[in-house]
């Protein structure tokens, strides 16, 4: 029997549920592909560390199911609100409020399968588009597949459930704690303008807001480009300055369009009077419901711009990570002679062009290595760089970690001489150089190294040595595992020197460009992709917020039209105040977070394009976000101005 | 004054049909009235008077029968003239006032001059005098809600005639006023009808409202029952009447005095 009247109810609140049933379809269509993504056997064998991006995406669902569980308590409070009446009247009936939330729960329980369902069908043919996404970032042979993923349905569903049920339980409190008498009260009253806050005062406010978005673009982009820690203080500080700034300047944005058109008799022509007053009656409502959206469209863009720099900075230090095509590190005395092998074997995979073989020097008493000038300089020759000069009673310091940079300095101010085996050696420059050249274990340990005359090198013990390898076309991922292979295969014999025995654990090291390069693409995709996800949810949010509120005032609203429509307001004109009124609400919030996405990604791109690997990432992928962000924001405008619409011009022919 | 005839109703019928169960608001009505002339309305209460005019004003269709205003059948005419027939020719004072609360009592009545491309340097000045004409100056700032029933009456009455139109179809404008109020709004509607030769149809239930007009059409149960003329006769033997026709009806009238 309810199950009958609760069917019933939903047919005749049909244009309540719209909304609310889309978001929950993207939701869950969101949800479910992203999670799919994660688990797709096809995208975790891209690379090896691609299973990290699974633990992203299902860390990201919690968070995403909490703003969720947000905008279902959001919907169902709206569903409330417009059918307090019809509930009130239940109540006066006399049917109990446990019977009452019985009803509302079975209407929304039946929303929601169908909605999870539907949800569930888009996002697998979302899934398709998307995988085809990551392989295009790959490089590899992609074509369109339909496939289902069990794991990533359970977890949906899982997921689904959690965050209906919080939102669904929030709301059946509102029913239980709202009096019969609330919910038949309803005000028409107007907000006003309050007089104490002085249109000067509140200009000055927002010009002061537009200096703070504009020196909060500015410390976003130089912390960008610093190289300390403090990059993050300018960074937040940046952030907070911008949202504060949109905050501030949406907030007072109806207020400041009512005033100006009222100065300046603007509201005196056409139907101005009637779009000013339909702003006008919400002022302080619509001023936060902009400035919430705006906020929220602001974290959407920036978490995009945040995901595509990151991952596009993941890259930029690339170059420092891999410096070289393929290296070979072993903590322990062997022979120089002993990785001939070894070279051999590289080069029956890919034809080795040039190879180093180096050793690092144990400095007593200083916990640095050693590294002799002609390896260095050869390392240097290989990368590509000018060879040094260094007298044989100096030295200098390599140092390619910024964050280590300050230290060593700061180490040789108080101590400028380097005691070797009786030798004091000085650095009357106080040189550090800092070209990359992988310095945690490659060209030295820790992330520094001490360059020193060949003959003094020669005195020191050689505990570690070090191949680097330049490759014909770079070399291919492989040859990582392959070279661990053979390693540790037993066909290879390492010779020790002369007097020496063999440490107890052996540290062994391998890089391969090519594997490194596969793998920052991996967190590229995981972060851009992370990103992406985020932005949508927070995009779902603001959209259906702005949708409700639209459309929460529709008996006002029908009223207020059919008022004009009797004293001869062309039908033509009401459609073009129905649009003016919405897309009031819908793009003048986009604009200031547009116009900073595109600062910061104008920004972004010219500090980091010239270090992107592969040409066209950031505008495929920004015009992927673009395209999703354009359909989901056109699509909730739509049927906002549908059913507005459709509401508003009811019983007309 | 030209008699030119400005307004036919030719067998119009009006049903409301509220699944199944339909309600006969005009059963069949057919009058015509020339350019110029003060036409009152009376009837009982749910006699068709508000349907009539709502059908007249193109607000509503009716489900029979055709309408000529100025020569021009109003029941088929396309959309966009309806509404622009309205704002140019029409001042309609509605029973219910139809004032939007979003906007104070004078911007309400400068709506009627905005749509209707008055410069914006003009309007605060009309606003301004027809809102002393009818004594609701001192609460044009305020909200709709703000006010007393009549002085919202007043206000609807303002923007019905601030654009002098053609032709006004006024529903009860006087239904919420005390006697002076109501004489100052009658004299206002009366120096329109006699000035600018305006066109009037008054819905009344107040005899005395009644007898400013020139002609009265008795309405009973969606027909039309009975009709009289002032012609040479003064207002107070026309008001005389009016009272006997009313009793005829038996309709409501006991309550005005
Ligand atoms: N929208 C509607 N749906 C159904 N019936 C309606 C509708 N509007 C009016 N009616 C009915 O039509 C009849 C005529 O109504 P109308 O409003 O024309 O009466 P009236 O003469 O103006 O009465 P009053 O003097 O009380 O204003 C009434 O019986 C009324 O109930
Ligand atoms: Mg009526």
């Amino acid at each position: 029997m309810y199950f009958k009247l609760a069917r019933r109810n939903i047919k005749r609140s049909a244009k309540d549920y719209v909304i609310y049933f889309i978001t929950i379809i993207f939701i869950v269509m969101i949800m479910y592909s992203f999670l799919a993504l994660g688990f797709s056997a096809d995208i975790i064998s891209i690379s090896e560390n691609m299973p990290i991006f699974t633990t992203y995406i299902i860390a990201l669902s919690v968070i995403v199911t909490l703003i969720s569980s947000f905008i279902v308590s959001y919907a169902v409070g709206f569903m409330l609100k417009q059918r307090k009446k019809e509930f009130a009247i239940y109540e006066l009936l006399g049917m109990e409020v446990g019977a009452i939330q019985k009803l509302f729960l079975i209407e929304n329980a039946v929303i929601g399968v169908l909605a999870f369902l539907i949800g569930l069908a888009a996002g697998t043919m979302l899934v398709g588009i998307l995988t085809q996404i990551v392989k295009n970032i790959f490089d590899i042979p992609h074509s369109y597949r339909v496939s289902f993923s069990i794991k990533a349905l359970l977890l949906s569903f899982v997921f689904f459930m959690l965050m209906y049920g919080a939102g669904l339980a929030r709301s059946i409190r509102i029913i239980r704690q709202k009096k019969t008498v609330d919910l038949l009260y309803d005000s028409r009253k107007n907000e006003v303008i309050s007089k104490q806050g002085r249109t000067s005062l509140r200009l000055a406010l927002v010009i002061f807001s537009v200096f703070a978005i504009g020196t909060g673009i500015f410390l976003g982009g130089y912390g960008l480009t610093m190289q300390t820690n403090s990059a993050w203080g300018y960074l937040i500080g940046s952030i907070i300055l911008l949202l504060a700034g949109v905050y501030v300047i949406y907030r007072n944005f109806p207020i400041m369009l009512i005033t100006y058109a009222k100065r300046k008799n603007l509201k005196y022509s056409e139907c101005n009077l009637f779009y000013l007053g339909q702003i006008g009656h919400r002022v302080q409502s619509s001023g936060r419901m902009m400035a919430i959206t705006a906020i929220l469209l602001t974290i959407s863009l920036m978490t995009m711009f945040i995901g595509l720099v990151t991952g596009a900075g993941y890259k930029a230090n690339m170059e420092t990570y891999y410096p070289y095509d393929a290296g070979v590190a072993f903590d322990a005395p062997f022979t120089k002679n002993s990785f001939d092998g070894l070279i051999s074997f590289v080069d029956e995979k890919c034809p080795v062009q040039e190879e180093i073989v180096f050793y690092l020097h144990d400095v007593d008493g200083y916990s640095i290595d050693a590294l002799a000038l002609s390896d260095y300089n050869a390392l240097r020759s290989m990368l590509g760089l000018e060879t040094v000069e260094l007298p044989d009673d100096e030295y200098l310091v390599h140092c390619d970690t910024w964050t280590h940079i300050e230290s060593i300095r700061a180490a040789m101010n108080k101590q400028p001489d380097v005691t070797i085996m009786d030798a004091t050696l000085k650095n009357p420059q106080a040189r550090i150089n800092e070209e990359a050249m992988e310095q945690f274990q490659m060209a030295g340990t820790n992330g520094y190294v001490l360059i020193v005359a060949d003959t003094i090198a020669a005195m020191l013990p050689a505990n570690k040595i070090r191949v680097v390898m330049k490759l014909e076309n770079g070399g291919i991922p492989e040859l990582r595992s392959e070279i661990r292979r053979y390693l540790n295969s037993g066909q290879w014999h390492p010779e020790l020197q002369a007097g020496e025995i063999l440490p107890e654990h052996v540290t062994m090291g391998v890089t391969v460009k090519a594997w490194g390069l596969s793998n920052s693409l991996t967190s590229f995709t995981s972060i851009s992709f992370c990103g992406l996800y985020l932005s949508i949810v927070f995009i779902l949010l603001s959209c259906s917020i702005l949708a409700f509120e639209q459309l929460s005032a529709l008996d006002i609203n029908r009223r207020n039209y059919q008022i004009i429509d009797k004293i001869g307001v062309s039908r033509q004109m009401q459609q073009k105040l129905v649009h003016r009124e919405l897309s009031t609400f819908f793009f003048i919030p986009l604009v200031l977070p547009i116009i900073v996405m595109a600062v910061l990604m104008f920004g972004a791109q010219r500090l980091y394009s010239a270090y992107v690997y592969q040409k066209g990432i950031i505008p495929l992928y920004g015009f992927a976000t673009i395209t999703i962000f354009a359909i989901l924001y056109s699509a909730y405008y739509v049927v906002t101005c549908h059913l507005f619409k459709s509401n508003i011009f009811m019983n007309k022919t | 004054m030209s008699m030119r005839e400005i307004l036919r109703i030719d067998h119009i019928q009006k049903y409301y049909d509220n699944s199944g169960n339909i309600t006969k608001a005009i059963k069949d009505i057919s009058f015509s009235v020339q350019e110029g002339e003060f036409v009152g309305i009376m009837g009982a209460s749910g006699s068709g008077k508000t349907t009539l005019l709502n059908c007249i004003s193109t607000i509503d269709r009716a489900s029979a029968g055709h309408i000529y205003l100025a020569g021009t059948d109003v029941t088929e005419i396309k959309e966009k003239e309806i509404a622009r027939f309205r704002r140019e020719n029409l001042g309609f004072v509605f029973q219910d006032f139809n004032l939007l609360d979003t906007l104070t009592v004078s911007e309400n009545i400068a709506l009627t001059l905005t749509i209707n491309h008055v410069s914006p340097e003009q309007v605060s000045g009309l606003v301004h005098k027809i809102a002393v004409t009818l004594d609701i100056a001192d609460i044009l700032e305020k909200y709709p809600y703000q006010i007393s029933g009549g002085q919202k009456q007043r206000c609807a009455c303002a923007r019905a005639l601030i654009n002098k139109p053609k032709l006004i179809l006024a529903d009860e404008p006087t239904g919420a006023l005390d006697s002076h109020s109501s004489q100052v709004l009658l004299s206002t509607i009366q120096s329109i009808n006699t000035e600018l030769g305006a066109t009037i149809l008054m819905v009344t239930h107040d005899a005395f409202s009644a007898s400013h007009a020139s002609r009265i059409l008795f309405l009973r149960d969606g027909e039309i029952f009975g009709e009289i003329l002032k012609e040479h006769d003064t207002r107070r033997v026309f008001f005389e009447k009016t009272l006997d026709v009313l009793t005829k009806i038996g309709g409501g009238v006991g309550d005005v005095f």
